[in-house]
């Protein structure tokens, strides 16, 4: 065989030989047929590398499909090279030696590689097809993975659970546009789009969120998993800036980030802080980064002793943070923000791992922070217990796109009527997928929304 | 309400909060009070224990002979790459969230990456200092005069210090690639391998390897603290040792009559000279008349020696059967160990390790220059905390 049609073979095909060449051609056939049953173009089938991820996109496995592809690519290039080096004429045997041993230890390296992450892909797949795991035995072969391709692309009685161009027809269909109109004081939100470019490829992540938040109210965010909470509260606060105008008190939080990022104060999920730092050298150097550099050390210290009463942090002052109980962290945490008085103050799961009275102690204490003319937004996975606290609610869905949707913005009593249920969490249930336990109605909500939010 | 909420929006709009310079006082600060809370100091007495340990080893071989010095700077050269590299390791990636968390509260990164440095300087002062301390406690016989301050021991304490303070920032940069102190303490070992095993002092490398020598903290380190050991003018004994270790071994010497004649008249070596000059005396036939009959055994041997008959059979050849050790002695051992010694010592001589002005100084640059490119690929790396996935 020529040095050329070795080189094809193996990029098109990952053969060297005919017996090869012919099982790749039955792979790339089941393939194909795979691909577009999953309502990926067949061609892709065609590209090495390519082929890899769009495969794994179809057994819903994309992030190791990054993996699996790349290893696949470096894996041809080594193969190619093999094949340069054993016609390579001027080298001296030595040195062909040498380049042979290197190869040989990045192809096993990438060869373990590439096995394992093609294991966690085609056990996707099967899961995607419904199929038992023992299929995995012929997928792990290389003379036999052609067998299990061919079957699951030509056989009718293989069909996926859920296809990609589904996803990509509710798109278009799903688009509302709309806008928020901008306060002086309070956030406006006219969030058009938060996307993320992964491996080459575009995800709409948030798309059509209008708003406009008040002074002074206490915001409930809520939201099944992955529907992009977190998300919408970076878009909103400049952290990820998402194609969207987020007005804060007037002042642009994108265009003036940078002076803007003191008057918001986020306190994530975990704690992140220094858990072999004392309570009051944490607050101490919090208050020194946050606080404009024309206060004094003294103003600092009433500010830190201020903040540490209200939180009833005082007692602990001296105590390591990791000596602090569940309830203190959090305190502590929230207190690190609320040292620079931020006007708009974002909580994510502040009640995370806190009991019952605890939980309802601290969103008392954000009530209190709200009506000093702040606007707090919250968000917490058990709503219903403290509910009574709260002024507004932001319920983001999940589409049938799985882009995060706003399905509503308004007060407790009107999302009640809205929702026809009584309880938050009866609200999550109706949007979520019915694949995580849901009714799965995020699209009749949404459309339903974008009607009554611009006729 | 509202005229007095816009002005007060204003004003703090407009407040301008600490810079780059400022912030790092701060982070320094947190560092320090880490260093005593966070066991950060456990590093000083890590260094002892590894540098007398070290010290046992190379005591009685280092500034004594080529070998000895060689293999003792590479061994410091490891404690510093070795102290080095886990001071700061673990120190990003350990705190990455909270470190996302300061970031989006107005921390600089470079202001932070300086602290760091700063910090990590301090520590490798201190590691150096006990290194050398403790080595020198052990027995290692440190040579009194310097090359480019008038103490040795200072400028070794420079050399070792940049070699700590660049595995230092390397491992610093890998810190801020890792995710998690998992995926730190997994790339370490590799990083330490090859740091070792490239340094292209100890291990002969394929010619196609070598210009990744260039890329190691230890090639340079290796090389300024040989020079700095002055490894070139050391002595060279594994030869000489060899031929000691050999001494009972029989030889099965091809000679030849005119190597014999060659040996009895060379006064090069000591015993022949001694031989040589050794007077006897001469009775000649039964005559009464001993004028003066002495003669050394030199003239009697040269006279033996220029005999044309015995010239005619220089070529001869005859079969010896000596030992290694008899041979040396006929020799000179004391002067074929220096000559061996002196002749392998210039066989091994490498420039890179010569001891100049010119060497040190340009290898203390390139190790200058790995602190602040690591320092930069640090910073660089971590701008990019906030792309990290959720």
């Amino acid at each position: 065989m020529s040095v050329a049609l070795k080189m094809i073979g193996i990029a098109l095909l990952d053969a060297t030989d005919v017996l090869g060449a012919l099982l790749g051609v039955l792979y790339l056939a089941g393939l194909w047929k795979l691909l577009e049953k999953s309502g990926v173009k067949g061609w892709w089938a065609l590209i090495p590398g390519a082929r890899d991820y769009q495969l794994a996109r179809c057994a819903g496995r994309e992030p190791e499909g990054r993996v699996f592809s790349v290893s696949g690519v470096v894996m041809l290039v080594i193969e190619l090279l093999f094949v340069l080096l054993g016609n390579s004429k001027a080298a001296t045997i030595e040195e062909i030696a040498n380049q042979v041993l290197v190869l040989t230890v990045l192809l096993i390296a990438v060869l373990f590689v590439r096995w394992i992450y093609m294991l966690r892909v085609f056990a996707g797949l099967l899961n995607v097809y419904n199929l038992r795991k023992r299929w995995l035995w012929l997928v792990l072969a290389s003379y036999t993975r052609w067998l299990p391709m061919l079957l699951w692309g030509f056989g009718k009685k293989y069909q996926p659970e859920w296809k990609l161009e589904d996803i990509k027809a509710e798109l278009a269909r799903l688009a509302t546009h709309g806008s928020a109109t901008v306060m002086d004081e309070g956030l406006t939100v006219n969030l058009e789009e938060r996307s993320a470019t992964e491996f080459f490829q575009k995800k709409v992540l948030l798309r059509d969120i209008h708003m406009t938040i008040p002074q002074g109210r206490m915001v409930l965010l809520l939201g099944g998993s992955g529907a992009g909470k977190t998300t919408y509260l970076n878009a909103i606060n400049g952290y990820e800036k998402a194609k969207a105008e987020v007005m804060l008190n007037g002042s642009n939080m994108y265009t003036q980030y940078k002076k803007m990022q003191y008057e918001v104060g986020f306190v994530p999920q975990s704690e992140m802080m220094r858990g072999k730092d004392t309570v009051l050298n944490t607050l101490l150097d919090a208050a020194k980064l946050r606080l404009p550099r024309d206060v004094g050390a003294r103003q600092r210290r009433e500010r830190v002793d201020e903040v540490m009463e209200i939180f009833g942090l005082k007692p602990v002052r001296h105590n390591l943070v990791d000596k602090l109980s569940g309830g203190q962290k959090k305190r502590l945490s929230i207190s690190m923000e609320f040292i620079s008085n931020p006007s708009l103050f974002i909580l994510d799961e502040p009640d995370s791992g806190l009991d019952g009275v605890m939980a309802r102690e601290l969103f008392v204490q954000l009530r209190k922070i709200a009506d000093t003319g702040k606007i707090v937004i919250v968000i917490t996975h058990t709503p219903d217990r403290v509910i009574d606290l709260f002024d507004d609610v932001i319920v983001l869905a999940k589409d049938s796109s799985r882009t995060g949707r706003l399905a509503f913005y308004g007060s407790i009593e009107q999302a009640r009527e809205f929702f026809q249920r009584d309880r938050m969490e009866q609200i999550v249930k109706s949007v979520n997928r019915k694949e995580e336990g849901g009714d799965g109605l995020a699209d009749e909500f949404v459309m339903k929304y974008a009607e009554v939010q611009y006729g | 309400m509202a005229e007095l909420n816009k002005t007060e929006n204003a004003r703090r709009f407009h407040a301008r909060h600490r810079g780059r310079g400022a912030q790092v006082w701060i982070y320094l600060g947190k560092l320090l009070r880490m260093f005593v809370y966070q066991s950060d100091w456990k590093v000083l007495p890590m260094a002892a224990l590894i540098a007398g340990l070290v010290g046992m080893v190379i005591r009685k071989k280092m500034f004594l002979n080529m070998e000895g010095t060689l293999m003792g700077a590479f061994a410091l050269v490891c404690v510093c790459i070795w102290n080095g590299c886990f001071n700061s390791i673990q120190v990003i990636c350990r705190e990455r969230d909270v470190i996302k968390r300061e970031h989006r509260s107005g921390m600089h990164i470079s202001s932070y990456i300086l602290a760091h440095m700063i910090y990590q300087f301090l520590l490798c002062v201190l590691q150096t200092g006990v290194t050398l301390y403790v080595t020198k406690l052990t027995g290692v016989q440190y040579p009194s005069e310097g090359l480019i301050t008038p103490w040795l021991m200072v400028d070794l304490a420079i050399s070792m210090l940049l070699i700590s303070y660049a595995s230092d920032m390397l491992s610093l940069w890998v810190s801020t690639l890792a995710k998690t102190t998992t995926t730190a303490m997994t790339i370490m070992p590799f990083v330490l391998i090859f740091q070792l095993v490239f340094s292209g002092g100890m291990l002969t490398l394929p010619a196609w390897t070598q210009p990744l020598t260039q890329f190691t903290i230890s090639n340079p380190g290796l090389k300024v603290i040989a020079a700095q050991a002055d490894t070139n003018k050391r002595p060279f004994v594994t030869i000489s040792d060899m031929l000691n270790k050999m001494g009972d071994n029989e030889l099965n010497v091809e000679i030849t009559m005119g190597q014999v004649m060659d040996l009895l008249t060379d006064d090069e070596i000591p015993t022949i000279a001694k031989l040589r000059q050794s007077v006897i005396s001469l009775r000649l036939g039964d005559t009464q008349e001993t004028p003066d009959d002495s003669v050394t055994v030199g003239e009697l041997l040269d006279q033996i020696v220029e005999d044309p008959t015995l010239q005619a059979h220089r070529g001869n050849s005859y079969t010896l059967n000596i030992t290694v050790g008899k041979l040396m002695d006929v020799v000179g051992r004391e002067r074929l160990k220096g000559f061996l010694e002196e002749k392998a010592a210039q066989a091994s001589y490498k420039a890179d390790y010569a001891l100049t002005e010119e060497n040190v100084i340009s290898y203390w640059m390139h190790l200058i220059l790995f602190i602040f490119a690591f320092a930069a690929l640090a910073t660089v790396t971590l701008e990019f905390i906030d792309k990290d996935k959720r």
